[in-house]
């Protein structure tokens, strides 16, 4: 754990300077602890990848006490057994219709349209971080027989549901937004709802397996086909 | 009780303090580029600091109002007129029934604050009346203020005289150093690198948005092609592959994977709120000791 100067009022601790699953635990473990101690000094903190970044009440901490009072509280840290985590399920049409890359990722790993989707709906994944856009989750692992890497440049516009690859990393698009991902399907599932009151229903600490549904369901669901 | 928006210029939003404990959703801070303009009005008006004020960016805004108030305008040097009549911005105006306030053109500066007695009456999202409209958040409707828009307030008797003494008002030029702590990745810059950076001008691009300022001149060069994603703190400079920094503000993404050299002073980022395009951006080391106490030699000012 190494904790460095981030700005005049916060700091990043960084816990590994590789992605792994060990190090995601330890970083979802040290978030879930910085923020049961509900101190109101503690004015944002945002964990990512292998990192957390704190922002402080500097007339409370100055540089010096922040990292003090952090070595302490995070020196003890425990893993969490994360085993009792609801999976959250979500229903996703993998149609050519919306799934405009599904026959070039099939092509490329040389498999069928049929076995991408297999892959793709048939692990759990971990969320690693959350950003780009409000409940834009970034999960993993990808299975490696489907990894495929972003678009040389990418698409002026993706459409809000899109479910989408990019090497070990699987997400859904909250909203239509530019984007340079691989696209396998789409689904109805909000993720950024601002009639709930977390405003997303996905933290750092879900699990999320995609559900493959028919056309007839997707649109039942409300779901559009256009891209 | 409210004002209604005769005109809403290209550019106006209603902001606050921003919106926190939403930044691990991905949601960003927003909030008014410059808070030393946005705290002047509220200390003025004996507000709270976290009420709400309007950000202007570009001339032309008008407003009608239907009963007694008082409103305070500070940041940008501008041509305010009520009922047609000239006055002085960075201090308090009282407001009868009817009357029109008009801000017409910028003179220096680029953002003017319009603050009423106890802030406007709009229920906040998410703990801010912050608007950030590629989320939809804040504001009457996550948008900015449009024509005929109703700006809702208490009615208030209370006669308030206030001005902000002449010696603290900015004068906004042209030039501005910033004070920046190497922070982040600036391992990953040689100290060539630093050299360069700390002894260069750079020239401010028409990329500077409530987002971030992207900024032309001496290339630096990061050892580093990229990073994992972090969270981005306000101020934060970003080194992409071209070597030109981006300076993180507001509305900034919340976390990103580019080698970021230092922080910007969150104090210094809201004189550059007031810049304009073409002005000339320094850089000048400051060590975490002398900036804490410069933040808090600020924020003691309206405490």
């Amino acid at each position: 754990m190494n904790i460095k100067i981030a700005s005049v009022d916060s700091v990043i601790i960084y816990f590994s300077d590789v992605i792994s699953k060990k190090t995601s635990q330890k970083v979802k473990s040290a978030y879930k602890l910085l923020k049961a101690l509900e101190n109101e000094s503690l004015i944002e903190i945002v964990p990512s990848y292998t990192s957390i970044v704190i922002t402080y009440d500097i007339f409370m901490y100055n540089y010096e006490k922040i990292q003090v009072f952090l070595q302490s509280v995070l020196k003890d840290l425990k893993i969490e057994n994360e085993g009792e985590l609801e999976v959250i399920n979500i229903d996703v049409y993998y149609g050519e219709e919306v799934g405009i890359d599904l026959q070039r990722v099939a092509n490329k790993a040389n498999i069928s349209i049929e076995e991408v989707i297999q892959i793709h709906s048939s692990k759990t994944y971990d969320v690693f971080a959350i950003g780009f856009l409000p409940g834009f989750a970034y999960m993993a692992e990808v299975d490696e027989r489907i990894v495929t890497s972003r678009l040389e440049s990418p698409r002026k516009k993706i459409p809000k549901g899109s479910v989408a690859i990019a090497d070990t990393q699987t997400a859904i698009y909250p909203q239509n937004s530019p984007g340079g991902w691989n696209i396998l399907g789409k689904t109805t599932f909000e993720l950024f709802d601002k009639t709930l009151e977390s405003l997303s229903p996905i933290t750092i600490e879900s699990k999320i397996k995609f559900n493959p549904i028919s056309k007839e369901v997707f649109l039942k669901q409300g779901g559009v086909l256009e891209f | 009780m409210s004002f209604k928006v005769i005109k809403a210029g290209i550019f106006t939003t209603l902001q606050d303090r921003g919106r926190f404990s939403f930044t691990h959703l991905g949601v960003t801070n927003s909030g008014v580029m410059d808070e030393y303009a946005t705290l002047a009005a509220h200390k003025l008006l004996n507000n709270n600091l976290n009420d709400n004020i309007l950000e202007i960016t570009f001339s032309n805004v008008e407003l009608q109002s239907n009963e007694n108030t008082t409103i305070c305008i500070t940041g940008a040097i501008c041509e305010l007129y009520i009922n047609d009549k000239l006055k002085k911005t960075w201090q308090t105006h009282t407001i009868h029934k009817d009357d029109n306030i008009k801000v017409g053109k910028i003179l220096e500066g680029q953002r003017v604050y319009l603050a009423v007695k106890n802030g406007f009456n709009i229920p906040k999202e998410f703990g801010s009346n912050s608007t950030t409209i590629k989320e939809s958040l804040g504001g009457i409707s996550g948008t900015q203020i449009k024509n005929d828009d109703i700006l809702p307030y208490i009615k208030n008797d209370e006669i308030i005289t206030n001005r902000w003494k002449e010696k603290y008002i900015p004068s906004y030029t042209n030039e501005l150093t910033l004070r920046v702590l190497l922070s982040y990745q600036e391992d990953s810059f040689d100290s060539e690198e630093k050299e360069k950076f700390f002894n260069s001008t750079y020239t401010i691009t028409p990329d500077f948005n409530r987002m971030a300022c992207k900024l032309k001149g001496q290339i630096i060069k990061s050892s580093l092609e990229g990073i994992i994603s972090e969270a981005i703190s306000f101020g934060s400079i970003q080194i992409p592959k071209d070597g030109q920094p981006i300076i993180l503000l507001k509305e900034r993404q919340t976390i990103g994977g580019y080698p970021k050299i230092g922080s910007v002073l969150s104090i210094d980022c809201f004189k550059l709120a007031q810049m304009k395009i073409g002005s000339i951006i320094r850089f000048e080391e400051v060590n975490i000791v002398n900036a804490q106490e410069k933040l808090k030699d600020f924020y003691s000012i309206f405490n």
